[in-house]
């Protein structure tokens, strides 16, 4: 072992060759334990193939599975040396003990050399008709990496016919490899842009598979489970006994088969027809989901972000169960995040008070970014339920008294928005603390509030100056809202603040550095010479009440979502193909197969480019209301029949509306609530989307966060202002 | 639909062991460490690095995500691309943490490194190359790869290796029941349970429960010979919630009359978990926290002082190993501390966190722990909460009880036995 960590010794290969070819098998098994140590360790030990070979041929299983180990590492780099073990690798297949048998075929179909895999295909063919059902789940697998390497091969020597067979199986392991090698080689299959159906479950095979599915490991289970979610059933009836047959495994003590079978049953409810039993379903489905937040926070994590995707499709899921997500103070801050959003979600008139105090507490944490978001989520219940607007304000404006005042005007600016003119009477508390506020956004809210209630504020000027003193110092989400404050107010008092507004216009378009803010400058510049009523009619135009979206994602994504519980794709909330590509294909196979791929991938390349550029286009102009998708992206429409194949791509066109940008920069699920508050104003206002695109993008990717809550008042009375110019 | 492989991390970030990634090119798990070194360098706290982290890959149409988990001084992590659910990875990661923990006991990367061929013949036992786990069952895992044994070392010093490894078992995996051995010995039949219940609170400044859950599970340790075939029925199942159960429990029966059927595998497993829901509607969610906490806390500039009482609300128990955590706050820098009956109190600069340690506490017992602390930070900010920990031996919230145990299949009497324990993770808000 000392080989391990000792300093590399002068021709410590040398002697371990000796030591390999030594008369004492005891001396040449440490010699094999120290090769693989070095090896591990990225020493290269690939000099010593020849000597390790030799000692591929024992009785002692340990020391066989120890040269395999070494075969598998360089089988890539040396595929001519390997070619002289393929002799014992044969012999091993015919071994009258099982395991040699097993691990025989498993590491022929592991080397990945060309050589190797024309002898593959007889021991494999008498493996897979083994009567050790270990051997035979081994040989299943094996027929999925060989479809790899050669599909061509596997279909001529009829493996998948064999496969298929082998789903009938007595031996429900076997039953379940079989199906998880049959899921991969229809992977594979559908990435090669091959047209027929490898895996196709009739309903024998569904039958087959459902029985399997009580007597497999977890894991048997995850596949087995995965492939009815693919199943495609004939009718409602059907349905129903997927579900019924399925729902036995919400109890499994593995949290990746109780995610997969919440998928199953979120795909397959669809088409039950029973109301009680649909339920019935989702009341069995509440605790399962409980339970997984009693794991390590990593998968409390994963079943959050999970939880949350359900919970935009079935509200009344865990509507009693608000208490469990309650945040504790040393919880990761990935996990708090989700359970506030989570709790939000849950927020009812029941539990209002119960969320509140939680709240409030959480609002005197030490984690500035979370006391951030809890206050946010006050303003968000207060958007929520309208009864308890008045307790929200209430608990902000303590908050405010308090010395942790960092967003409170954001939550307050949420409120004014959806309940205009009701809480006037908190604006003297908040101008009060003026001189405290150092956060970008928190100045840019309470600017905001300044402007939009000019009228109703005494010294709105004198404050404003405030601001227009120190234009150049600001950052520029302040300096916007400065901006459209001091216009709102000449509006509004056009006798007092004519010199404000001279200079701050003067100032944005002379001495600031930010296009976005110089162009709004000219913008209102040109307008309020051109025509004040104009001017007026756009800036301080009636905004509608925003709500809090019961959505974070579109309703068709949200579907397509759910078809993917339990996978990558419903943890970033965003479709498999703007993360994965069309399909996965490994370096030997890219090689190989470079020439006759390489059109393919360079069009399917292409066609996903076009649907970003359909995408971003479709969000230059989103129209935003859900009926006129259709038509509105020809780029796009002409990919679509390239991908087909790919049904969430087709999604992505048919208008998630998912800016790119905001695939970057939530995909961790940083603000992902506040992005939709921009959309209510969207489906009132035809050129909403467009504002919120040309506020988004100059940004670099770490601020629309920043930006995204400040944004809905001023940036819609930016595009009202381009309105006015036409 | 499968992980790319495993790799193990020393506490610096280097691997130790790594699974094969045949199909991969080279530098894929590379990547992969660099991105999570990367993400916990750069976290100020290493606990608050998402668990799955998207990785950039070589080839423009597949980028992938690392899954990563915490083990001791350790960190696995699990490269995955394509749409894999996470939760496959991580609940990977958990069976393979507990496959070694079963055969070495403690776990660290010494550990690893020094039985690294046994760790490689697992981790190629336990995770094909195509990234489909294989044999998870310790039952069936102990049949082909032979745990490290001091009768292993002492042959092989004799240099006899060849009576040490030849199978006692030449056909693995006869068994029809995959979670159970065949042919399994013993001269005494003996079974365990051992009920682990643990409270979850979140105590609010009144000292009313914000949040409690009782989490409980029940461990068994088997030594029964033959196939036999279990009924355990218990006195006051109903109390019993959002129960998950080892695969060999057979559901129906379970869902029929409440009853668990099975034919348990050999050894030690995990027979359940459950949430304890108390059955009255009103004292929902209230499992009475066994001990009450009075603090004041006066924060001053640089520091501040503190007076903390804890009192057992149990008339008859004593909780063990007591432990109440605080965290002073960033830059907290010294803390200096009486305590009543010569309980112990550390503050650990590393943490900044304040620790008070009671290894008994007698029923109605008082104890108190006064205090100041220095900070380098002007306005001190300690955390709003307490974390308090405890153990109460032989004692269960949910009071579950056996009622019987029956066997069938196999013409012996066992010998029963059953235990409980109950801990707490209690947050107290002051």
């Amino acid at each position: 072992m000392s080989g391990l960590r000792g300093p590399p010794r002068k021709g410590e290969n040398f002697e371990l060759s000796a030591d390999l070819n030594s008369e004492y098998r005891e001396k040449r098994k440490d010699a094999i334990k120290k090769v693989i140590a070095n090896m591990t360790v990225q020493k290269d030990v690939s000099g010593l193939f020849p000597d390790v070979l030799k000692n591929m041929q024992t009785d002692d299983l340990e020391q066989k599975k120890l040269v395999y180990l070494y075969l598998m590492n360089y089988a890539k780099t040396q595929p001519e040396l390997v070619i002289l073990a393929v002799n014992t690798f044969v012999k091993d297949t015919d071994d009258p003990n099982p395991l040699v048998r097993a691990l025989a075929i498993r590491t022929m179909g592991c080397l990945r050399a060309e050589k190797i895999i024309d002898y593959l295909c007889d021991p494999l063919q008498k493996c897979l008709r083994d009567d050790n059902p270990y051997v035979r789940k081994t040989a299943a697998l094996c027929v999925a990496k060989l479809y790899d390497l050669k599909p061509e091969l596997v279909i001529e020597n009829g493996f998948l016919e064999t496969l298929q067979e082998m789903i009938a199986d007595s031996n429900p392991m076997v039953v379940s490899n079989t199906v998880a090698a049959l899921s991969d080689i229809h992977t594979a299959a559908v990435a090669a842009g091959t047209t027929s159906d490898h895996f196709h479950i009739t309903s024998v095979i569904l039958n087959k598979l459902l029985v399997a599915l009580n007597e497999c490991s977890e894991w048997g289970r995850v596949a087995i489970l995965n492939a009815l979610a693919r199943y495609e059933t004939q009718d409602a009836q059907e349905s129903e006994h997927i579900c019924e047959r399925v729902v036995p495994q919400f109890q499994h003590a593995n949290a990746s088969v109780v995610l997969a079978a919440v998928k199953v049953i979120m795909i397959h409810m669809r088409s039950v027809r029973q109301d009680n039993l649909t339920k019935t379903f989702i009341r069995k489905m509440a605790p399962p989901l409980v339970t997984l937040l009693s794991n390590p926070p990593e998968v409390q994590w994963v079943a959050l972000r999970n939880i949350n995707l359900l919970l935009q499709k079935r509200p009344d899921l865990l509507s009693n169960e608000m208490r469990v997500f309650f945040c504790k103070y040393n919880d990761p801050l990935y996990v708090k995040v989700e359970k506030l959003d989570i709790m939000v979600r849950l927020a009812g008139e029941s539990n209002v008070d119960a969320l509140l105090s939680e709240l409030k507490e959480y609002a005197s944490e030490v984690d500035v970014d979370f006391v951030r978001r809890s206050i946010k989520a006050i303003g968000q219940t207060a958007i929520k339920i309208d009864e308890a607007a008045e307790r929200c304000v209430n608990v902000l404006l303590e908050l405010i008294g308090t010395r942790v005042s960092y967003v409170v005007q954001e939550a307050v600016v949420d409120i004014f928005r959806k309940y205009p003119s009701t809480y006037e009477g908190v604006i003297p508390t908040l101008c009060a603390n003026l001189d405290e506020l150092d956060e970008p956004e928190a100045k840019a809210s309470l600017i905001w509030i300044i402007g939009e209630y000019a009228n109703k504020i005494d010294n709105a000027d004198e404050l404003l100056a405030i601001f227009v003193d120190t234009f150049t110092e600001e950052s520029y989400p302040v300096q916007l809202q400065t901006l459209t404050a001091v216009v709102k107010l000449f509006l509004q008092k056009p006798d007092s603040s004519q010199g404000l507004v001279q200079r701050v216009l003067n100032t944005a378009t002379k001495d600031c550095d930010s296009p976005d803010v110089r162009d709004r400058a000219y913008i209102y510049w040109r307008l309020l010479s051109t025509d004040p009523g104009a001017a007026k009619a756009v800036v301080l135009s009636q905004r509608p009440p925003i709500s809090l979206p019961r959505t974070t994602v579109s309703p068709q994504l949200l579907e397509e979502l759910l078809g993917e519980v339990s996978s990558l794709a419903s943890v970033y909330h965003k479709p498999a193909e703007t993360f994965v590509g069309p399909g996965r294909i490994g370096i030997d196979s890219l090689q190989r197969k470079a020439s006759e791929i390489a059109d393919e991938r360079v069009a399917a390349q292409k066609a996903l480019q076009t649907v970003a550029q359909g995408q971003q286009a479709e969000n230059l102009l989103d129209f935003a209301d859900d009926g006129a998708e259709g038509g509105q992206q020809p780029s796009g429409l002409a990919a679509t029949t390239v991908l087909a194949q790919t049904p969430a791509a087709a999604n992505i066109l048919a208008g998630t509306s998912s800016n790119p940008l905001d695939d970057l920069v939530s995909i961790f699920g940083s603000a992902n609530m506040s992005v939709p508050t921009v959309q209510p104003g969207q489906s009132a206002n035809p050129l909403a989307g467009f504002s919120f695109n040309t506020a988004a993008s100059p940004m670099p990717p770490a601020t629309p966060s920043v930006l995204q809550a400040a944004s809905p008042p001023t940036q819609q009375s930016q595009q009202e202002d381009l309105l006015g110019l036409f | 639909m499968a992980i790319d492989g495993l790799i193990i991390l020393d506490s610096a970030g280097r691997p130790i062991i790594q699974s094969g990634f045949h199909s991969v090119p080279p530098a894929y798990p590379i990547l992969h460490i660099d991105a999570l070194n990367n993400a916990l360098s750069a976290a100020s706290r290493p606990d608050d690095v998402d668990p799955v982290l998207s990785v950039p890959s070589l080839t423009i149409d597949a980028p992938s995500a690392c899954c990563h988990a915490k083990v001791a001084d350790m960190r696995l992590l699990c490269p995955i691309s394509g749409d894999v659910d996470p939760l496959y990875a991580f609940a990977f990661m958990q069976t393979f943490v507990d496959i070694l923990r079963d055969y070495f006991g403690q776990l660290s990367a010494e550990t690893l490194k020094e039985n690294f061929d046994v760790v490689y013949q697992l981790l190629e036992e336990t995770l094909d190359s195509g990234g489909h786990p294989l044999t998870t069952s310790p039952n069936a895992l102990r049949d082909i790869v032979l745990p490290p044994s001091l009768l292993n070392k002492v042959l092989s010093v004799a240099g006899v290796s060849g009576l040490a490894t030849p199978l006692s078992n030449s056909q693995p995996f006869a068994s029809p029941i995959p979670w159970r051995k065949a042919g399994v010995r013993y001269n005494n039949n003996e079974i365990y349970f051992d009920v682990a219940e643990t409270l979850e609170a979140i105590i609010n400044k009144n000292g009313t429960p914000a949040a409690s859950n009782v989490w409980g599970r029940i461990e068994s340790n088997c030594k029964l010979s033959g196939t036999p075939d279990l009924l355990l029925t218990f006195s006051n199942f109903q109390s019993l919630t959002d129960c998950s159960f080892h695969p060999c429990i057979r559901l129906q029966r379970w869902a029929r009359d409440k009853t668990l059927s099975f034919v348990p595998p050999d050894g030690h497993f995990k027979l359940m978990e459950y949430r304890y829901a108390p059955a009255s509607a009103s004292t929902m969610h209230q499992v009475a926290v066994p001990f009450s906490l009075r603090s004041s806390i006066q924060l001053q500039e640089h520091g501040g002082s503190f007076d903390v009482t804890l009192s057992s609300r149990l008339t008859t128990r004593a909780m063990d190993s007591v432990t109440i955590e605080l965290f002073l706050g960033e830059g907290a820098s010294g803390a200096s501390c009486i305590s009543s009956h010569n309980a112990s109190w550390s503050f650990d600069l590393r943490t900044l966190t304040l620790k008070w340690e009671l290894k008994n506490v007698q029923p109605s017992g008082n104890y108190t722990l006064r205090g100041t602390f220095t900070s380098t930070t002007q306005i001190p900010r300690p955390s709003r909460a307490f974390r308090v920990r405890f153990d109460i031996m032989q004692h269960t919230f949910s009071a579950l009880k056996i009622d019987q145990l029956k066997l069938a299949g196999e013409m012996y009497k066992p010998y029963k036995g059953m235990r409980g324990r109950s801990a707490g993770d209690i947050e107290w808000r002051w």
